[in-house]
């Protein structure tokens, strides 16, 4: 408002009959407007004045400040809250270490998850199995506490005091109040003093490593592993636990230690379970004893390949060829889900399946059981012709004392169908059969010079003894050589992410029809001479169709176990360029060489088949035996080297899982393999694809 | 009307410049007014691993630098720049090894510094700003690297001799912020207002349980040594580590004999307890478990062992026993059995 629009205003509103009238009216509404606008604007000037002044009084926080402060006085309420529930455990006795892991002697935490006296903790608080386990309240009263039992899929511990009062407890979060983003604040008590830790982030993901666990990027680490992870109210969103979805032992996942990655198991899952656990039942991840159908499980439909005798699938009814379409009321289309949905049960649980066979659905009740019946593999007693085209497999060589023998399979016939299904491929009959167990009876259809005759025959076990000394050839003489053929003969290969030399050997012949096995040579402490190594293998290459890789160490006088990831590279370079027999992949290692061949194997089931150590014996306990990936072991030792009792009991531990393992006596001197026993091993290499 | 109206805008404008200010004070404002104490510190290493660098505050006027006693400082040659990039030649004047800090003096004048008399204490849950020059990443006039956490708890470093690789044994800032990398020792730990609470801590390992500790010493604890090493006063002080008794007591002698000491981690069972020894008139059988040595754990015959080499021989322990599932204590006096032998009374 200004004068000029009041003056306006008090012309407009009044007529205009005498000028001087007007003028004198006009005089006094300019005045009045005057004193209106200076009244109004001293108004306002005062409120400004009074509020700047208001401004500066410290007394009234600044919006920001007052945040902080309210952010600080929340967290430490929400601790507060929980701070009674949370306890410190400390062990007396237990290892001091396993191999290179050294356990601290240090306290660890745990959460009250019932006033009668129950506590749960994390499974790594404990690997060290500890003689007595003290438990202090957060009053400071101890109390010894015994361990009820352990859940091994979730790698948590149930402890149990005597309580002569209730105890309190935590108030839980259920699991659709949780959302990615929410504060949350990891809880600890390993520290002297009263008061517990805190370290604060917010809630990262829900479902994690397989559907079990929610993930934090507060700082998680053995400082408060087994406490409590809390929300801004301080109710419990979870118990801190060490988790990896790759290892499943109680130290997978510790590497990663206030790394902003740290995993809780929810609390609401706990209190579901607790009934069972509080019974002293141990709890274990659910098996079901399937093997699904594809290499890539992200995108493969879950079609079964493979079903276990007496495991939980078998007797349910499923059978190979099934394709799964639902568990319980959850539609699944991918081999992913199928797994995430089992691998968060336990055992013990049962879930209901759908299958599709042929047009027909049917519903199985499954129960899941901890461990499985080890698995072997099926055999009819041949070895098939390689590099054939076009269905049927035709047989090279029949075994001795075989079904294939008593069934009266000679060589030269061809193998047309399988249980009434034609044979498409060695490879598709190795798979097929050897999905199948010994004892299991197989009927056979068999061309012999035009003539088809139906064979029943009851398969075997796989064989563990040495090879004849001459084996007929596995292919007819295919064409030499053809233009844009990759490098052939010795080549120098190199591997981006290693800085280790390693050569290779591709026989001059090489011919992309014909499938080539492929030998890596892990060499004992001292490395080796190129020309030296190359005129051994030479001549076996050529005549087996095999390749030879050959790395060095980057220590000369042991390799390392990361190295193994070397040999997964090597190989992957080696199939990607060449036309490789899948069947005839073997990691052939003496003394060191021989441990790491072991822990290739054991590391990558998906493209090695066999291991031929001389002088080594494998450090980790054996894989389980795969119906869809073969393992055979080949293990040379003589009677007074350093290795005979390990390599001993790693047979018996071979044995038990059915893998099937040749021993070959070195006799009385430790020494490596001489050139017959040489020739005798790439027999025996030769030999891997039979069915 | 024409004067007021600018009266008018000033006003307003000065009424939301307050209420913006205000708004952006805590952290920026705090940060502006901390950089310029901040102190980057080089000297020796650069080998091994170990690196050549690590942070400092100005603690006076007249450039008193604080930082941490470690290798960097051990050499002739040890540079200070501050915030604004001037660079100083600094010499030592003192350090106390026991709390390992060590004060520096650089020949400055007039800078903004720490009064360490204005220190305050914090506890668990406090938000705090960590100033250091981690990795060595500011150089020249940059200033310091920044970091925001919070307190995760306050304690005390004496849990077990061994445990942490530092003679300090008093009481610590537990932090949650990653502090422990190289170049952070020295720095400052201040609160959202600015106020200093402590000083980062060098890299320490807790082998309680294998991890790496982010910490800070609260500055109470390490005022008095800093104002004696200023007034030329400090005397260096024996660590406590050292304090051991002439003649240390052993189990035998209160009549206990353990279980023998075969395992890695031998549990400290009571295998038998002497006819007429203060254990048996006290109480303790065979088969009990020590578990409590005072009110601290003792989870093996070896630790149990290196705890009593500080307790004296004529000291009364406090011990507790676990028996089936009840814990026990008893007191063992070295009192009766001392006398009673000096008296050759029959046992």
């Amino acid at each position: 408002m200004n004068e000029k629009m009041i003056g306006a205003a008090c012309q407009q509103s009044l007529p205009s009959r005498n000028a001087s009238r007007w003028r004198g009216m006009d005089q006094r509404c300019k005045r009045m407007a005057n004193r209106v606008v200076r009244c109004f604007g001293r108004m306002v000037a005062v409120v400004i004045a009074m509020a700047s002044l208001l401004c500066l009084h410290p007394a009234i926080p600044a919006a920001a400040d007052d945040a902080d402060a309210q952010g600080q006085a929340a967290l430490r309420a929400a601790v507060d809250r929980v701070a009674p529930a949370v306890v410190r455990i400390e062990t007396v006795g237990g290892l001091e270490r396993v191999g290179e892991m050294l356990f601290g002697t240090g306290p660890t935490t745990g959460i009250i998850v019932d006033p009668a006296g129950y506590i749960v903790s994390s499974a790594f608080n404990f690997i060290h199995k500890p003689a007595s386990i003290l438990v202090r309240l957060s009053d400071g009263v101890r109390r010894p506490a015994k361990l009820v039992a352990t859940d091994y899929s979730r790698m948590l511990v149930l402890l149990k005091i005597d309580a002569d009062k209730p105890l309190p407890v935590c108030d839980v979060v259920p699991r659709q109040q949780m959302r990615v983003g929410q504060w949350a604040i990891a809880v600890g008590r390993t520290f002297d003093g009263d008061h517990p830790s805190l370290t604060v982030g917010i809630l990262s993901a829900l479902n994690r490593v397989w559907g079990k666990a929610i993930q934090t990027d507060a700082a998680v680490s053995p400082s408060n592993y087994g406490g409590p992870l809390v929300d801004i109210r301080g109710r419990a969103l979870g118990v801190l636990v060490p988790l990896s979805p790759q290892g499943a032992d109680e130290m997978a996942g510790v590497e990663w230690y206030d790394s902003g990655i740290g995993f809780a198991i929810p609390l609401e899952h706990i209190q579901n379970v607790l009934p069972r656990w509080r019974k002293g039942e141990d709890l274990y991840s659910g098996r079901a004893g399937i093997s699904l159908k594809g290499s890539n499980p992200y995108t493969g439909a879950p079609i079964i390949a493979a079903c276990r005798q007496k495991c939980p699938a078998a007797a349910a009814g499923l059978k190979p060829g099934d394709r799964i379409v639902a568990i319980d009321d959850r539609p699944v289309a991918r081999t992913v889900e199928v797994e995430q949905e089992i691998r968060r049960r336990y055992a013990g649980e049962t879930m209901r399946v759908t299958v599709l066979r042929g047009r027909q659905r049917i519903e199985a009740q499954l129960e899941l059981a901890a461990k499985l019946e080890p698995f072997q593999h099926g055999f009819l007693g041949i070895l098939p012709m390689r590099g054939e085209q076009g269905q049927g497999v035709t047989i090279r060589y029949v075994y001795p004392d075989s079904p294939a023998t008593a069934a009266g399979i000679a060589p030269g016939d061809v193998l047309v169908s399988l249980q009434g299904e034609p044979i498409k491929g060695r490879n598709e009959l190795a798979m097929r059969l050897g999905a199948m167990e010994p004892a299991a009876a197989a009927e056979i259809d068999v061309r012999r010079a035009g003539t088809l005759r139906k064979l029943h025959v009851t398969l075997a076990q796989l064989p563990e003894g040495l090879p004849p000394g001459e084996l007929p050839p596995a292919r007819g003489s295919g064409k030499a050589g053809q233009p844009n053929r990759p490098q052939v003969g010795a080549i120098r290969l190199k591997v981006p992410e290693f800085s280790n030399e390693a050569w290779a050997y591709v026989p001059e012949t090489y011919n992309a029809e014909v499938p080539y096995g492929v030998v890596v040579w892990l060499h004992a402490a001292g490395g080796f001479q190129w020309p030296e190594l190359l005129a051994r293998w030479k001549p076996l290459c050529d005549r087996y169709d095999l390749i030879l890789v050959a790395p060095k160490s980057a220590d000369s006088s042991r390799w390392m176990p990361g190295e193994a990831g070397l040999v997964d590279r090597l190989l992957l370079d080696v199939v990607s360029t060449y036309h490789v027999d899948s069947a005839r992949i073997v990691v052939h290692g003496q003394e060191t060489g021989g441990s790491l061949a072991f822990l290739a194997a054991c590391g990558n089931r998906q493209m090695i088949r066999a291991v031929a150590a001389v002088e080594a014996a494998p450090a980790g306990p054996p894989p389980e035996n795969d119906p869809l990936r073969r393992l055979a072991v080949y293990m040379a030792t003589a009677s007074n080297s350093a290795v005979v009792r390990p390599a001993a009991s790693a047979l018996a531990a071979f044995r038990k899982e059915r893998v099937p393992v040749t021993v070959k006596n070195l006799g009385d001197v430790s020494r490596s393999l001489n050139a017959d026993e040489l020739a005798e091993l790439v027999r025996w290499i030769d030999m891997l694809d039979r069915i | 009307m024409r004067k007021l109206f600018p009266l008018l805008c000033c006003h307003c404008l000065f009424f939301f410049a307050i209420l913006g200010s205000l708004a952006a004070a805590s952290i920026v404002d705090t940060i502006d007014q901390v950089q310029p104490k901040i102190v980057k510190i080089y000297g020796a290493g650069g080998l091994h691993g170990l690196e050549a660098y690590q942070s400092g505050m100005l603690i006076s006027s007249e450039g008193h630098i604080l930082t941490a006693l470690s290798h960097v400082l051990d050499t002739d040659y040890v540079t200070a720049v501050l915030a604004d990039g001037r660079t100083f030649e600094a010499k030592l004047l003192g350090a106390d090894p026991r709390l390992e800090v060590a004060v520096l003096k650089i020949d400055a004048a007039g800078t903004s510094y720490f009064d360490l008399g204005k220190a305050v204490k914090v506890d668990a849950g406090t938000l705090v700003l960590a100033f250091s020059n981690i990795f060595g990443v500011a150089q020249g006039n940059e200033p310091a690297s920044v970091q925001k956490g919070t307190i995760s708890v306050v304690t005390r470093l004496e849990a077990r001799r061994g445990a942490f690789e530092t003679p300090y044994r008093g009481p610590i800032y537990v932090l949650d912020v990653t502090t422990n990398n190289s170049g952070a020792a020295g720095g400052a730990l201040v609160t959202r207002r600015g106020e200093l609470a402590g000083m980062l801590g060098k890299e320490l390992r807790n082998t309680l349980n294998n991890t790496w500790l982010n910490y800070a010493l609260p500055i109470a604890e390490l005022r008095q040594s800093v104002d004696e090493i200023r007034a030329g006063k400090f005397v260096v002080r024996e660590p406590e580590t050292s304090r051991k008794p002439r003649r240390s007591l052993d189990l035998p002698s209160r009549g206990i004999m353990l279980i023998p000491d075969v395992l890695q981690r031998t549990p400290p069972y009571v295998d038998h307890v002497l006819p007429g020894s203060p254990a048996q008139k006290a109480g303790i059988r065979p088969d009990d478990l020590i578990v409590l040595l005072g009110d601290r754990l003792v989870a093996s015959c070896k630790v149990l062992a290196s705890d009593l080499e500080y307790v004296d021989y004529e000291d009364e322990i406090k011990v507790t026993v676990l028996r089936g599932q009840q814990l026990i204590e008893f007191a063992l006096h070295a009192a009766d059995g001392a006398k009673t032998l000096k008296k050759g009374q029959p046992q």
